[in-house]
């Protein structure tokens, strides 16, 4: 007799279990490199982040939220005037063999404060909130041909809007599908204009998924009041396990939430960037081989204030911390102009001063790593950003496996 | 009434929760029926009656944090170190902190069952309700004014929050309820305001001389400025973004925000009982004149800040705003302008009065367009779900919280200020609609299995919107069960057309 799988297997779809991720065509073309971008939305404090403890300023400005190598709980020191928040641990150890790369003060084209306007800049690439409909990172893929993205997401982020074919993924729910409703349900679907593509993709995705067990073992069914299932570890981690496979998707995007820091930043900050290299940790270990073709790259939509507010945290700002990692990058040192927070240094007397424009990052390691044009980049991935220019050597030759 | 049986299922589906079984047959005037829903105003007093107000719950949580203060810091072990007795402060301190779990167990129990029993009076009502067009609306208002509970001080406001400031206000003055929430524990608590103090203030120069003895290492430990309640208001809840107003604007505002918060736990130490759950802390409120959007408001403790509040309520940039957002709700993801601008004018002409509002969106022929139509979010495809089918929760939520979890849209955590999308191109994608299939098995195993004709019942609930292959894989359905499943999980069962 067949089981339900089997017969879902044999009837409906064709191949294996259910419930799971996909799988894609993803063709791989070209030089085979992977590419993973990072989105915190809140508001990352740069200045908790990539403290900089040698700036004489700083002590004075932060007070009791002031990190240093020297503390009793001692950031990471990179160098003379710039360390890493103490959580994190593995974000240091690939610092140190050239894998981990912050740049600091920098930001999106627009310095208006608001989160969500912020966020629109960050995902749409231009310089207005409502600039594009599409975003830069589905503009990407639209340049390179047969490549698929992912987003690991319940709904289809901003970043990866556009014409070019993102799939979206998330933890699933544990129960099975009749597969005889599903037989019934398809005609319906594949009858409802707008519905009808979707549904399609979701029946062709209920393959065999890469997501580690463990992680696995969180999707059960989630009740209020217990921890989210879906942490950036957990995230993290299925992202790697979709990227590390040969035919995987080379471009992918994860979210995550909880950054906004105005009242008691410093437990807050603490437990989010153990998330965090916690995520890279679990990334690098479920892309494999892979990591030493890959950039990650981990942005906000803006830093925060400089000085520390009324509640032990601090209010929307502007020049934030962004940070690089992957095998392929030519890290271990810190970018971006640093622009001081003494008197007179800061922008608008409040927050750090942005000196290096996002989008000079993302083209940077678009056009280095992907193999992007130049013309492309200008004309659409990111038009009218010609006065950010790409920085350059953020890429080296592919590594071996770590 | 075959002329009006489109505009019945869009009075049902777009503006209402959709159908339960008899109320589509029941609907004659379609625009009647809701209009008659917003002279009615919030259902649901017997349904929440019993539940705990926000001042309750503040006592609960002052009472625990009492608790776990003596345990820590008072008692026997506390006078045995003093003495220099440290066997006894250690054997003592080891006590304390089996005891403040002790404590801890019965609040972390009885916050479970408060967070609960609110989660099921919601989807009850939602599931039982009369005026589902005004249900629709609270829960519009809710996620308009968001508080996400996944910030720890706000867990236990944002269903009171709904109770108490949304329902009263949601067929009244948009300025009122604006008031009542922006003086909600819920919204003091979650946008940080609770504890803002100006920095010219008693408070705050009290503040600044301790700081001043103590050195820098004591900043940002209490005391001084957040703006972000002053942010969020103008920027989410009255005038948007693009309104035009400055960090200046923001700032000011904020200022005259300062001394709005909540009972603090001494408030109710020694036997003391507050009698709101707002408190107005004049020795935290920056004194003086404030200048907000060009406008100069003179002092006035508590009325400065509520005069601002008023202001910003009647700006046509806010009618815009709101009536933007609420046309986007109810018809389409890009309206008729000449809606908004009606609806926007109504709102100006009604000084805020939210039901005109309705009333010129119920009157507008656009707003009856056959190609208007929203995919339904997780949480209207739960409502609509438990609706159609008269499912009984009980005093059982906890599988619809997890299903709304799953599906993406979990009850009061959109984890952002700005709520949860209202644009239907976010929410439609496989992975969605593949668990959307997984919901509709799971719901219809919760439906009372009385029904033994599945068309009948389809055609009920879907009216003209059932066509005729949905009939035909509905007619096939081997049980009862599968086809409510099948009904839930078709196509046309996705959308509010």
């Amino acid at each position: 007799m067949l089981t339900r799988r089997q017969f879902i297997a044999n009837a409906v779809i064709g191949t294996a279990t259910l419930l799971v991720w996909p799988k894609l065509t993803f063709a791989a073309t070209g030089s085979d490199t992977r590419f993973l971008f990072v989105l915190l939305r809140g508001g990352l404090d740069g200045l908790e982040s990539v403290p900089p403890y040698g700036d004489p300023g700083y002590q004075a400005i932060r007070g009791a939220l002031a990190l240093s190598p020297s503390a009793a709980k001692p950031a990471h020191k990179l160098d003379n005037v710039f360390a890493l928040h103490p959580s994190f641990d593995y974000a240091a150890q690939l610092y140190a063999q050239g894998q981990f790369m912050p740049v600091v003060a920098a930001a999106p084209p627009y310095w208006g404060r608001s989160h969500f306007q912020a966020q629109n800049c960050v995902e749409n690439g231009t310089a207005q909130p409502d600039g594009a409909q599409t975003g830069w990172l589905n503009r990407c893929i639209a340049c390179m041909p047969g490549v698929n993205g992912l987003a690991c997401a319940a709904v289809m982020p901003l970043t990866m809007r556009g014409s070019a074919k993102v799939e979206t993924w998330s933890p699933p729910l544990p129960t099975e599908v009749n597969p005889i409703l599903l037989q019934r349900l398809q005609p319906l679907y594949a009858a409802d204009t707008r519905l009808a593509a979707p549904f399609a993709r979701a029946v062709a995705q209920q393959t065999d998924s890469p997501v580690p067990e463990s992680s696995a073992g969180m999707m059960s069914n989630g009740k209020p009041g217990k921890k989210k299932q879906s942490g950036l570890p957990v995230m993290m981690a299925a992202a790697g396990g979709f990227m590390g496979k040969a035919d995987g998707p080379r471009v992918a995007f994860v979210e995550d939430d909880g950054w906004d820091t105005h009242a008691n930043e410093a437990a807050i900050v603490t437990r989010k960037i153990e998330e965090l290299d916690a995520g890279l940790k679990a990334f690098h270990q479920s892309i494999g081989a892979m990591w030493g073709r890959t950039v990650v790259i981990v942005a906000t939509e803006f830093g925060r204030t400089a000085h520390i507010n009324g509640t032990g945290g601090t209010d929307h700002g502007t020049g934030g911390s962004m940070f690089l990692a992957g095998g392929a990058l030519r890290g271990g040192h810190v970018a971006g102009k640093w622009p001081g927070i003494g008197s007179g240094e800061l922008y608008q007397d409040r927050d750090v001063h942005a000196t290096t424009d996002f989008r000079a990052v993302f083209k940077g390691v678009l056009a280095a790593h992907l193999g992007i044009s130049d013309s492309l980049l200008e004309s659409r991935v990111f038009p009218g950003s010609a006065a950010a220019e790409p920085l350059g050597n953020l890429v080296g030759p592919a590594r071996a496996a770590a | 009434m075959n002329a009006s049986g489109n505009d019945a299922t869009a009075a049902v589906n777009r503006f209402g929760l959709g159908a339960k079984p008899g109320e589509l047959a029941g609907i004659h005037d379609p625009r009647g029926w809701l209009n008659a829903q917003v002279a009615r105003g919030s259902d649901g007093g017997n349904a929440f009656a019993g539940l705990p107000g926000s001042l309750d719950y503040l006592r609960e949580e002052a009472q625990l944090q009492m608790t776990r203060r003596e345990l820590k810091q008072g008692g026997r072990g506390r006078r045995a170190f003093l003495s220099g007795d440290m066997q006894a402060a250690s054997q003592d301190g080891q006590a304390n902190a089996g005891a403040l779990k002790q404590a801890l167990k019965p609040y972390r129990q009885e916050t479970r069952k408060a967070l609960l029993a609110e989660a099921a009076a919601r989807y009850r009502v939602a599931t039982v309700t009369d005026t589902p067009f005004v249900e629709r609306l609270v829960h519009f208002w809710s996620n308009h004014f968001a508080v996400s509970v996944d910030k720890r001080p706000a867990r236990l406001f944002a269903a009171p929050m709904e109770r108490e400031a949304i329902r009263p206000h949601v067929t009244g003055r948009f300025a009122d309820m604006l008031l009542a929430v922006e003086t909600h524990p819920a919204m003091l608590l979650y946008l940080d305001n609770a504890r803002s103090v100006g920095p010219n203030s008693m408070l705050g120069r009290r503040i600044a001389m301790r700081l001043a003895r103590n050195g820098d290492m004591d900043k940002g430990k209490a005391g001084g400025l957040n703006e972000n309640l002053g942010r969020e208001a103008m920027e989410l809840h009255t005038v948007g973004v693009n309104a035009g107003y400055t960090q200046a604007d923001v700032t000011e505002f904020s200022r005259a925000l300062t001394g709005w918060s909540v009972p603090y736990p001494r408030d109710f130490a020694n036997g003391k009982q507050p009698q709101s759950a707002f408190v107005f802390r004049a020795n935290a409120h920056e004194l003086g004149s404030r200048r907000v959007i060009g406008r100069t408001f003179p002092d006035g403790g508590f009325e400065q800040g509520k005069a601002i509040l008023e202001f910003l309520a009647r700006q046509p940039a806010t009618a815009k705003h709101l009536s933007m957002q609420l046309a986007q709700h109810f018809v389409s993801d890009h309206p008729p302008q000449s809606l908004v601008d009606r609806m926007a004018k109504s709102y100006l002409d009604h000084d805020t009065d939210l039901a005109a509002v309705y009333r010129t969106l119920i009157e507008s022929p656009e707003a009856w367009d056959a190609e208007a139509r929203k995919f339904k979010t997780p949480q209207d495809f739960v409502i609509s779900s438990l609706r159609a089918g008269q499912v009984e929760l009980g005093n059982q939520p906890q599988p619809v919280l997890a299903l709304l979890e799953n599906l993406g849209e979990p009850m009061f955590d959109p984890r952002s200020p700005a709520g949860f999308t209202d644009n239907s191109a976010n929410w439609i994608d496989a992975d969605g609609l593949w668990k959307r299939v997984q919901a509709a098995e799971a719901i219809s195993a919760r439906v009372a299995q009385t029904n033994a004709q599945p068309l009948a019942f389809a055609q009920d609930i879907l009216g003209p919107l059932l066509d005729e292959d949905t009939a035909q894989a509905i007619r096939r359905a081997e049980s009862a069960r599968q086809a409510h499943a099948t009904l839930f999980a078709c196509p046309a069962f996705q959308w509010r057309a």
